[in-house]
């Protein structure tokens, strides 16, 4: 079998289940592409990876796709690998309609075998359904806990941390340390919604003392918190907790500096010490708080050579959607390694509970959810010696194992 | 208490008075030459855009950027009327929506190229930042600066366009442009002069929004909505109508917030549709205002009724047989994915044409039936029969009855205002899934029925994991089922749902139904005077026009296995629109041909460049000045233009295209 055997993957680039079902079970099933093909026999796996290039979420995308492109390269330069990988990508556009067709054209057009992407919860989602009915290998990059809970399919691994792993790191520490009095302030949907109801419960039951002052909520991409920031400040709270990410976090939380809210209370949020937040509010993080998923400091795993890969390749430090996307790719080519095949229906069989050694150390997906074990940390941003955006100063580490909700909890029956 | 509603009101005023500096800008443009301008918000970003990268230079600085970033912004602002806006004078403001839709995608693509898609960070200067004590409360410097900076702008706009001979003759031109040039005015030049300062004004807002929001590529679009309904609300072309709308949504969209934020991100569109339900042309509108532009329906182009026909079921045969070559000639992505989307697009197109191109009526709003559709069939599939079929016809029994509803309201209003109420209630609408629990908070009294209570609808994250079958009640399920080539059976549902769309539009259209209807497009008023109900009539075609966009959304719901908050985004109406004009207004197939058109185009684009939009947007402006009648017209302009006869750009003199397309 030739090493470029793309093209006759897009010979048959026909549905897999049907060009299969066509040849039956028969030695012609070789013929279907590489799939099939032990990876010893050199075969080539196409990766699609689909990043909302346009669209709400585009200025995460490229570190997304960076990573995964590393990951690609990395696989081919080393010999632990004995299979070549290529990479196929393409454009979300941070919706759902758009980012199914993204990953179809991949899948049946350029006969990718392994899908990996999408940011936004309702895009993964919707690519969690594809790959069940392509039969594909499917790496989310989006955080919403139903993605491996109660829409988990057998198909779906997710190297990326979900908001239910971050929100442990947040819980605890705030109420124990920072105050016990807590204003929620969320944005109007799911993820708010979730942020809420998990580290209200698990405040609770971290400090009996700890108390909801009050709770509100602002509309999804509303661009003026003035009058919240106003409720809080003349508020008995002590923590003002924001379930809220993005250009939303980042207008609450440059309008609270500008108004002094900062001196009146501590301002947490799970996603406040994303690089993109840090860049984007400069001087006005310093001395707020929030849960990590990722640092480029870290002294884990293989973080090390993974930083300076991604630094002198992209001239940039990684994040966590650099991260996501380099993690997905090598963790699933451990399993195809594993496997000895390229096929993705046998590749799936032995993902599960598979421990490799990833930048957060010794990690695997959780049998009964599909959700990698991956530790997450509180921090908070302090003012740096170079000025400008803040450096994440790490507070308190929480395992992989108690970070992951209880197999039980995570409402996954599919699996 | 008192204070804090105090600093609330300030709060409002500080937003409000962005509001004021987009909306002034977009409303005199308006005002004065009937411009729609979707690209306000882009000017609005790249106002933002300029100001960081003067600021950030060596040398530069806050208060240089405040000075050249408007001043920039004026000369893209001058370059676009005077290169793609001119061309345009005399049509109907509906082509300005392509015309500036072309642009938001060029400008969009143009900043991400030149600054990445990563926000921004901009800071004030140190003498405006902090707080300061006054009245017995602390409030941030910043907003004080952006009131007074937004106050003075305002009275100075005023004084210019009341006390000077620039306003003069900019007040004249937009009363009767023909009239002043006869008076031997250049208003032409003018004309640039009021864009550059609208888009100044614009940038200028973007700049002081800047260190309070950042500046990212996404912040033209946040913005441009809020302004429409600021402008509308106070009155197309009043410039005291935008001093006032804007302060008024700024102070009531903040001080709700506080006080009744169940209402939070509806109080804006509540205050709208209020408002024109009342008054029609706005709080400070001139009721007279209402010169519509020359609407250009396609021609039916060069083909002879009985060749068109033979010409649509070849194609409607060949879509039937493409299976056959899937997997041979090219892969079932074409036909599972693309064709089915290109579709589904093309029978929500025709559902906007039947009302767009045939009632004249120009709904911003019609996402509202394409996402109700599509979340009701996801709805009864997931709750009630998993039946495809049943499902559908669910979608589409709700959506006819709310189209009723919506078009009872909305008809009232004209023109522009019919366009930005639909779009009200389109947004009310968008709303609904991320609000389900306060909304079943307020259901949940004892007097009302527990079934009146929303279903989970799980917001932005959206409901997928649906198992529709093609039976009644079981039967094969929607993924299990291929044809040849390995196209899914739904391939052929749609089709057939597309097909049968269309056949009953067409019959609609050469019933006598169809005739009034045309006939109230040409002339509202003589149908009325002939005895005719004219709002009965365009309330049937809204009818029927929501039914046919529900229909469109379940099916695209049920190609993507479910729904999410994106099948409600105002930006589908845009984009429904913009097929709808790419391929002819006003004959059923013109609108079908755009969306295979527009995504055809985009297909094609998307392994050249990253870019595609802007390429995509590109093409949108030089369409719309130069094939203003759309796809459909190509082949009679050429025909036209080899005989010698008139050239693109100019109506075709033919007869009514409509009688031609539907007629025996």
């Amino acid at each position: 079998m030739p090493r470029d055997d793309k093209r006759q993957g897009v010979v048959a680039g026909v549905d897999r289940r049907a060009f299969l079902a066509a040849v039956g079970g028969s030695g012609l099933a070789g013929l279907a592409g590489c799939t099939g093909l032990g990876p010893g026999d050199g075969g080539t796996v196409t990766f699609g990876v689909v990043s909302p290039i346009s669209g709400a979420y585009s200025s995460l995308a490229p570190a997304q796709r960076n990573g995964a492109e590393l990951a690609v390269d990395t696989i081919n330069e080393r010999d632990e690998f004995s299979f070549e990988a290529e990479m196929v990508t393409g454009d979300t556009e941070t919706e759902a309609t758009q980012g199914r067709q993204a990953a179809q054209r991949i899948i049946e057009q350029d006969g990718a075998d392994y899908l990996m992407g999408a940011i936004s919860s309702s895009v993964g989602l919707a690519l969690n359904e594809l790959a069940a009915e392509e039969e594909v290998v499917y790496n989310p990059g989006a955080a919403a806990v139903p993605i491996t809970g109660e829409n988990c399919n057998e198909w779906v691994f997710r190297a990326e941390t979900n908001t239910a792993q971050i929100a442990e790191a947040v819980s605890a520490y705030t109420v124990n340390e920072l105050g016990t009095d807590v204003w929620f302030h969320i944005a109007d949907y799911p993820y708010g919604e979730s942020v809420l109801n998990r580290t209200r419960r698990r405040m609770a039951e971290a400090n009996s003392e700890s108390a909801v002052v009050e709770t509100s909520r602002s509309q999804l991409g509303a661009d003026n918190y003035d009058t919240f920031i106003s409720d809080i400040g003349n508020s008995e709270a002590e923590v003002a907790l924001l379930g809220m990410t993005g250009g939303d976090l980042i207008n609450f939380v440059a309008q609270a500096a500008d108004q002094g809210l900062k001196d009146e209370v501590e301002i947490v949020s799970p996603t406040m010490t994303f690089q993109v937040v840090r860049g984007a509010l400069g001087p006005a993080a310093y001395g707020t708080y929030g849960g990590v998923r990722y640092v480029p400091a870290l002294d884990t795993g293989d973080n090390g050579d993974f930083v300076d890969a991604y630094e002198s390749e992209y001239d940039a430090t990684p994040d966590n959607f650099a991260r996501v996307g380099y993690q997905s790719i090598l963790m699933t080519g451990a399993g195809i390694e594993e496997a000895d095949s390229t096929d993705p229906a046998e590749v799936k069989d032995v993902l599960p509970d598979l421990e490799t050694e990833t930048i957060f150390g010794t990690n695997r997906y959780r049998g009964c959810d599909g959700q990698a074990l991956n530790p997450t940390w509180m921090a908070e941003n302090v003012e740096p010696d170079g000025g400008d955006p803040a450096r994440v100063e790490l507070l308190e580490e929480v395992s992989g194992e108690d970070a992951a909700l209880p197999c039980g909890e995570t409402g996954c029956d599919a699996r | 208490m008192a204070s804090a509603l105090v600093e609330q009101l300030l709060n409002g005023l500080t937003i409000g008075m962005v509001y004021v500096l987009l909306a002034a800008g977009l409303s005199v443009v308006f005002g004065v030459m009937d411009v729609i301008n979707f690209a306000h918000g882009e000017l609005f970003a790249l106002g933002a855009y300029f100001g960081y990268a003067v600021a950030t230079v060596d040398g530069g600085g806050f208060w240089a950027a405040l000075v050249v970033a408007p001043l920039a912004v004026a000369v893209v602002g001058a370059a676009i009327e005077r290169y793609t806006v001119r061309p345009l004078y005399g049509r109907n403001p509906l082509y300005h929506i392509l015309l500036t839709f072309g642009l938001v995608l060029v400008l969009k693509d143009g900043i991400e190229l030149v600054w990445g898609p990563r926000p921004k960070e901009l800071s004030a200067p140190a003498v405006i930042s902090g707080t300061v004590e006054a009245f017995g409360f602390t409030y941030p410097r910043y907003s004080l600066f952006v009131i007074g900076i937004g106050a003075v702008l305002a009275a100075g706009t005023w004084l210019a366009l009341n006390h000077t001979r620039y306003g003069l003759v900019i007040r004249a031109g937009s009363m009767d442009r023909e009239m002043v040039t006869y008076l031997g005015i250049d208003i032409d030049r003018y004309y640039t002069l009021v864009f550059a300062f609208g888009a100044a004004l614009a940038a200028i807002a973007g700049l002081v929004l800047a260190p309070r929001n950042g500046v990212d590529p996404g912040m033209g679009d946040s913005v441009i909505i809020p302004a429409f309904v600021v402008v509308v609300l106070g009155g197309l072309g009043s410039f005291r109508g935008a001093v006032v709308g804007g302060l008024g949504v700024g102070v009531v969209q903040t001080v709700m917030r506080s006080y009744v934020p169940v209402l939070e991100g509806l109080v804006v569109f509540l205050l709208m549709i209020g408002v024109l339900l009342v008054r029609p042309q706005g709080l400070f509108g001139d009721p007279e205002f209402e010169e519509a532009g020359d609407l250009f329906t396609a021609s039916g182009g060069v083909l002879t009724d009985a060749r068109r026909r033979q010409l649509g079921v070849a194609v409607v045969a060949l879509l039937a047989l493409a299976p056959l070559g899937s997997g041979v000639l090219y892969s079932p992505f074409l036909l599972n994915s693309l064709f089915v989307t290109v579709l589904t697009w093309a029978l929500f197109a025709l559902s906007l044409d039947f009302v767009m191109g045939y009632a004249g009526l120009v709904s911003l709003g019609h996402v509202l039936f394409y996402g109700v559709g599509a979340y009701v069939t996801v709805l009864v599939v997931m709750h009630a029969v998993p039946s495809v079929v049943l499902a559908l016809l669910v979608g589409v029994a709700i959506c006819l009855p709310l189209a009723w509803v919506i078009g009872q309201l909305s008809i009232r209003v004209a023109g522009v205002y019919f366009a930005m109420i639909t779009l009200g209630f389109a947004e009310l609408f968008a709303q609904i899934p991320n609000k389900v629990t306060q909304i079943n908070a307020l259901l949940a009294t004892p007097w009302l029925p527990t079934w009146l209570r929303l279903p989970a609808l799980r917001g932005n994250r959206g409901l997928f994991g649906i198992d529709p079958v093609y039976g009644l009640t079981g039967g094969p399920g929607v993924g299990a089922v291929q044809v040849v080539g390995g196209v899914d059976l739904l391939y052929y549902v749609v089709l057939a749902a597309v097909v049968g769309s269309y056949l009953l539009a067409r019959r609609l259209m050469q019933a006598p139904f169809g005739s009034v209807l045309q006939g109230i497009r040409e002339a509202e008023q003589r149908a009325e005077f002939v005895g005719y109900d004219v709002t009965a009539y365009k309330r049937r075609a809204f009818v029927v026009s929501g039914g046919l966009a529900g229909l469109a959304g379940g099916l695209q719901a049920l190609a993507d296995g479910g729904v999410s908050t994106s099948y409600l985004a105002w930006i589908q109406s845009g984009k429904v629109i913009v097929m709808t004009m790419l391929g002819g207004m006003g004959t059923l197939y013109g609108p079908m041909l755009g969306a295979g058109a527009f995504f055809g185009v985009k297909e094609f684009l998307l392994p050249v460049t990253e870019q595609w939009q802007g390429v995509l947007g590109v093409l949108f402006v030089l369409f719309v000045i130069f094939v203003p009648e759309g796809l459909v017209s190509i082949p009679a302009t050429v025909q036209a233009r080899f005989a010698g006869g008139p050239s693109g750009g100019t109506p075709v003199e033919e007869p009514d295209p409509v009688d031609r397309e539907v007629g025996d």
